[in-house]
Parts: C-alpha cells; structure tokens; sequence
C-alpha cells in the first residue's frame, strides 16, 4: 500500500468515527428505531459504517448522556426489541451538530471554490 | 432465543465475552445494553435462517459487526488501564503478544547463562498468537513489533545453520591433512587455498543443490513454521537454490580445473 493510501485511509477511519454519532442522531431523528435498524440504515450510506458493531457502544452512551432514551416494545416476529428515540435534549444537541455541520461542508466548500479560481 | 449448534454457540459466546472484555473500564457505556443489542442484532440478521444456525452464517454476521477491540476508540481510557486490561483480559487481546516480548527480553537479559534457550518459547508463544488473529481473520497491525522477532530470529538461526553449518563440516573434513589425504599435492599457499577454496565450494554447492530439493518437498512444513514470514513461499523459490548451489559448484570445479 502506497504512503498516501494509508493517509487516505487513516483520515477517511477518523472521519467516519466523527460522523457516526452525527449520523446515528440524525437517523433517530426520523422517529424511534430498534438497533438493527439504525445499523441497516447507516448501512445504505456508503462507507460510512465499517464495522456494524460501534454503533452500539455510541448508542449506550448517547442514552447515558440522555441524548437518546430506550424503551422495550413487543415484535410480532420475535422477541421483544429495545427501541431509541431522542430526547428533548438529544433534539436541541442534534440541532447545534447539523448547524455545526453545515458551516464546515460550507467552508470546506469556500476553500476548494477559493482553489478553483 | 434462537438456536445454534454447538460449534456456533460457542463461538457466540467467545465473541460476547470479547465484547465485554473490550467495554471493561469505558465510562458510559453499560456493557449489558451493548450485548443485549449485539444478541438483538445477531437475531434480527439470522431470522429465517434454519434452526440451528451454524458457525458460517453466524460467522458472516459477526464479521460484519467486526471485532469488538476495535468498536471504540482506545484513548477512552487511562494508558495504564489499557496496557493493564490487554496483559490481564485473556488471549483475545495482546496478552500472547506481551509475554512474547517478555521472553524476548529476559533471552536477551540473560543470554549469558542460557537466557537464549527462551527464544524457543518466544517463538511458539509468538506462532500461536499468529495462528489465533488468522483464525480471526485480524491483521497482526502493529502488533508485528512484539510478535514477529522470535520468529525472524529463529528463521534467521535455522536457515543459517542450514545452508553455511555443513560448509564448516566440509572445511574441516578439507583441511591440509584431509587435502592431502585425497591425494591433493602443493607447491605454494596460495595453491593449497586454491584447492581447498574449489573442494569446498563444490562441496558447498552440491549440498545446496541437494538442499533445494529437500526445500522443494517440505515447503509447506517450512512455511507453517514460519508463518507470516514466509506465507508467500512456494516450491518453485527452491530454483534459487538450486542455481545458487550449481554457481558455487561450478566456481569450485573451475578453480581446480586451472589449478
């Protein structure tokens, strides 16, 4: 593997690491989903979840910083499944991340508009 | 619950107590919550499949959930508690590969009474560790560092014995008195270097020749040994020794031909 290979790859890793909380509130932030369906959903978007499983360690924590709250509902296809929704306050967090989103894929715009020139 | 055989219920289990190994010590993250979504997640992926479920389709899942060591970031917690959890938690994570380097240590700190003999535990140590992260289908990564050097030195040590011990044996048997024993006479020393320097070689590289052939019918032995030093060796990489052999020989045979 070539040197700039693994610099890609390490930034594209810790991007992906930064993103998923972003990416996992957003996707509560449809409605209230059980833990396999977040993790399919963040599946459909490309690369951005490598390994399935880090999802739920960030899910747990989330619900600790009562930024998501779980509760258990009966599944007519199996056992019953422990669903997240977010909180008031996960609400307001998401808010202030996808604003703070938007102004960085906004600068990052400028500057590759800025290079283009 | 769902069912599985016994081969895939043990893997199951193997991989939640990895999982709960991994969350040790990580401040909120509750352990139970993360399982009890890993056991949902493992069912909801299995649904439909036949009862019971064996190790492959388990395997596929839990390889797309990937392995647990690398679910959070490592900087969560203390260094000390890091290095602590790895030596303490069980083979699942760097424990073989820190008593590994630990034997390369004391071999090296007390290589003058013997120390050196640890080497041969280092390098099963290391081999087994090396075997453990394939049946995992992990990267060694970084890990390379504390694991690898007793397998290089002893590849290093048994290769060399190989191909140069015999040439010592060799350079014995031709001394002056052997020399003149196979009816080899002299005038001057350099000579006597001549013929000595040609017996060897041809000696040397006859064996090599033979060598390479030994070389070609236990490759794969050779290659299990090792592992992941040599996971590219064929057979076919026996030619070089061959050729080699076939050079060092014909270089003997052409100095005492001009002598």
């Amino acid at each position: 593997m070539q040197m700039s290979d693994t610099f890609y790859d390490n930034w594209t890793t810790q991007l992906r690491k930064g993103l998923l909380e972003l990416a996992i509130l957003n996707t509560l932030g449809a409605g209230p989903l059980y833990g396999y369906d977040i993790v399919r959903r963040l599946g459909d978007v490309d690369s951005l979840v490598i390994n399935e499983g880090t999802v739920y360690p960030i899910l747990s924590r989330l619900r600790n910083e009562q930024y998501v709250e779980s509760y258990i509902e009966e599944s007519s296809s199996g056992p019953p499944r422990k669903y997240y929704r977010l909180t008031q306050r996960g609400r307001e967090e998401l808010r202030r991340m996808n604003s703070h989103w938007t102004s960085l894929h906004e600068a990052i715009g400028q500057l590759r508009k800025e290079r283009a020139r | 619950m769902m069912d599985f055989t016994p081969e895939a219920k043990r893997k199951f289990d193997e991989y939640l107590l990895r999982m709960r190994v991994s969350m040790q010590g990580r401040r909120a993250v509750e352990t139970t919550e993360v399982e009890q979504n890993v056991v949902e997640h493992v069912q909801a992926a299995l649904a439909g499949v036949p009862s019971p479920v064996g190790p492959e389709r388990l395997s596929e899942v839990l390889a797309q959930l990937g392995p647990p060591e690398r679910w959070l970031p490592e900087d969560e917690r203390p260094i000390w508690r890091r290095w602590a959890d790895r030596f303490m938690t069980g083979p699942e994570d760097w424990r073989l590969a820190y008593i590994s380097l630990a034997l390369m240590v004391l071999a090296i700190v007390f290589v003058a009474v013997g120390g050196v003999l640890l080497v041969i535990p280092a390098y099963l140590v290391s081999r087994a560790y090396v075997e453990f992260l394939s049946d995992r289908g992990e990267p060694l990564g970084a890990r390379k560092w504390l694991v690898l050097p007793p397998i290089v030195l002893l590849m290093v040590a048994l290769g060399g014995a190989a191909l140069f011990g015999p040439a010592g044996g060799f350079g014995a048997i031709l001394s002056e008195v052997g020399l003149r024993e196979f009816g080899w006479e002299w005038d001057s020393r350099a000579d006597r270097m001549r013929i000595f320097t040609g017996m060897l070689s041809i000696a040397t590289g006859t064996y090599w020749i033979v060598l390479s052939a030994l070389f070609a019918l236990l490759v794969r032995p050779f290659r299990a040994l090792f592992q992941p030093l040599t996971a590219n060796l064929r057979a076919g990489h026996a030619w070089a020794l061959t050729a080699a052999g076939a050079i060092v020989a014909a270089f003997g045979a052409t100095l005492l031909y001009l002598f």
